[in-house]
């Protein structure tokens, strides 16, 4: 049995954990906030000389260049941080200036010099700013940190490669997906999606990766940035790539490229026997795509032995216009024998009519 | 010389806006949130506002349409700052009766353009 002096002692103990967590957390945070109130009453009197900078032009902006470029370290590590947000969110000559400021103050060398250093830490901010002031001559060791030992590191460079813009960087993207130290697929794609259309054609070799994610990866983004010219390669894809998930995100790429050239491989896919996933994006696809030549096949899928399948053609009849609601029409009107084709038609009709079509939520939860 | 209301979290861009209208010769009036900019809109009538989309609490779409259903501010013109990864949202700020957008990352001088030409179509 437990005495009741163990109890309290116990008791007495947690309380005392708790009391000094608390006034740890209390403190940091007060640290934390004291520090930072420091740092803007540092950058405060700089900051004006900043927005200077960025609303001036020839002369008077070297010459600010040439103040701010001098002002001490202090105040520059305290205005670094609005420096660098500022690089996101202006442009032209504006973001120029930041630029050349960043190489007048020694920062952009310190961050490529930082990219090697022990510090975990250091090497993604560095990454991060090398990224955010799109620093090519940095992509070399930007595509090495791909395989930090520290993932958010990784994912940094990733990230910093996708500002960059540099194509060079594609198969070191795609490569970083799989194998022991990986980038989530989802900051791949966007890394990828970011680089322009000048990086699209090595985008679209990724569709003959050995790695099926990689292609997958590859043909999303080459929907995701309306790669219309890839149009031939993301066919290819959905007719004859060996992984389903390859095939699924072929075809709504398909359906975000618009073109014609869509319109038969999707409808291939459609039919029943395939794997369902395929068929629902396919059909989501079609109408996407907008091609009313695909009405009756959409319309003979509304009583499709699978309900996803079939309400997500009533969805896509809605989207093809005046021709796909027709169809919908007649389908609703019930004279067909198992009633399943009436209660889809009917359902796509009222959602439209309370509000517009729903998007296929469905089949982009299916992926 | 205009009245203009910038509404914006951010306190660097909002900053950066008060500094480029105040040097372009425009009164500014600055405020960080949603139910602020409406406050300053009774308090203080602008010639103009601009409006970040996204602003916690009150979003600036939400302050367009409160300000578009109130008979005295419903002319007010107002221009919408909106991120290039949130592009649909000009859309949705054109049906909530906004008369222009800005997409960031934006060139000061784009911006005091952008505000003289809406300034001048009013005035006209």
């Amino acid at each position: 049995m437990i005495s009741e002096g163990l109890v309290t002692l116990a008791v007495l103990s947690l309380l005392a954990v708790v009391i000094v967590l608390s006034t740890l957390i209390v403190l940091i945070r007060g640290v934390r906030s004291h520090e930072q109130r420091r740092r803007e009453r540092t950058a405060e009197p700089v900051r004006g000389l900043l927005f200077e900078l960025l609303c001036a032009e020839g002369d008077e902006q070297n010459r600010l260049l040439e103040r701010l470029a001098a002002i001490d370290r202090r105040a520059w590590s305290a205005l670094e941080p609005h420096v660098a947000e500022l690089l996101e969110k202006v442009s032209g000559g504006a973001r120029t200036a930041l630029i050349r400021l960043y190489g007048l103050r020694g920062a952009t060398a310190a961050a490529v010099t930082d990219l090697t250093r022990h510090s975990a830490v250091r090497r993604g901010r560095a990454a991060q700013v090398l990224g955010r002031l799109a620093h090519t001559p940095a992509v070399p060791t930007l595509c090495r940190l791909l395989d930090d030992r520290d993932p958010e590191v990784r994912r940094a460079a990733a990230r910093a490669l996708g500002r960059c813009r540099d194509p060079a960087a594609v198969p070191y993207l795609l490569a970083c997906l799989t194998g022991p130290r990986t980038v989530p697929p989802g900051v791949v794609t966007h890394a990828l999606s970011a680089l322009g259309p000048e990086g699209m054609r090595s985008v679209a070799v990724g569709l003959d990766h050995p790695e099926h994610l990689a292609r997958a990866v590859a043909v999303e983004v080459l929907g995701e940035t309306g790669a219309v010219s890839r149009t031939a390669e993301v066919v290819h894809a959905l007719r004859a790539d060996t992984h389903a998930e390859v095939r699924i995100r072929a075809a709504r790429a398909l359906g975000r490229l618009g073109m014609p050239d869509g319109l038969e491989p999707l409808l291939a896919a459609v039919p029943p026997g395939r794997p369902v996933a395929l068929r629902i994006v396919a059909v989501s696809a079609l109408g996407s795509l907008g091609a009313v030549a695909a009405t009756p096949r959409l319309a003979a899928l509304l009583d499709d032995t699978d309900p996803h399948v079939a309400a997500t053609a009533a969805r896509a009849l809605l989207r093809l216009g005046p021709q796909g609601e027709a169809a919908l029409r007649s389908a609703a009107d019930g004279s067909r024998p198992d009633g399943r084709a009436a209660a889809h038609a009917r359902a796509a009709l009222a959602e439209a009519a309370v509000g517009g079509t729903r998007l296929d939520v469905r089949a982009e939860v299916a992926l | 010389m205009a009245r203009v209301l910038i509404a914006d979290d951010d306190a660097d861009i909002r900053d950066l806006v008060a500094f480029k209208l105040t040097q372009s010769g425009h009164e500014v009036i600055a405020v960080e949130d949603g139910m602020a900019a409406l406050r300053a809109v009774r308090e203080q009538p602008p010639d103009l506002a601009l409006l970040d989309i996204r602003m916690p609490g009150m979003s600036g779409l939400d302050v367009c349409r409160e300000l578009r259903a109130a008979a005295e501010t419903a002319n007010l013109p107002v221009i919408m700052i909106t991120a290039r990864s949130q592009e649909g949202d000009v859309e949705i700020g054109f049906e909530a009766g906004a008369d222009d957008y800005i997409i960031k990352p934006f060139s000061p001088r784009e911006l005091s353009s952008r505000v003289n030409a809406v300034l001048t179509r009013v005035e006209r």
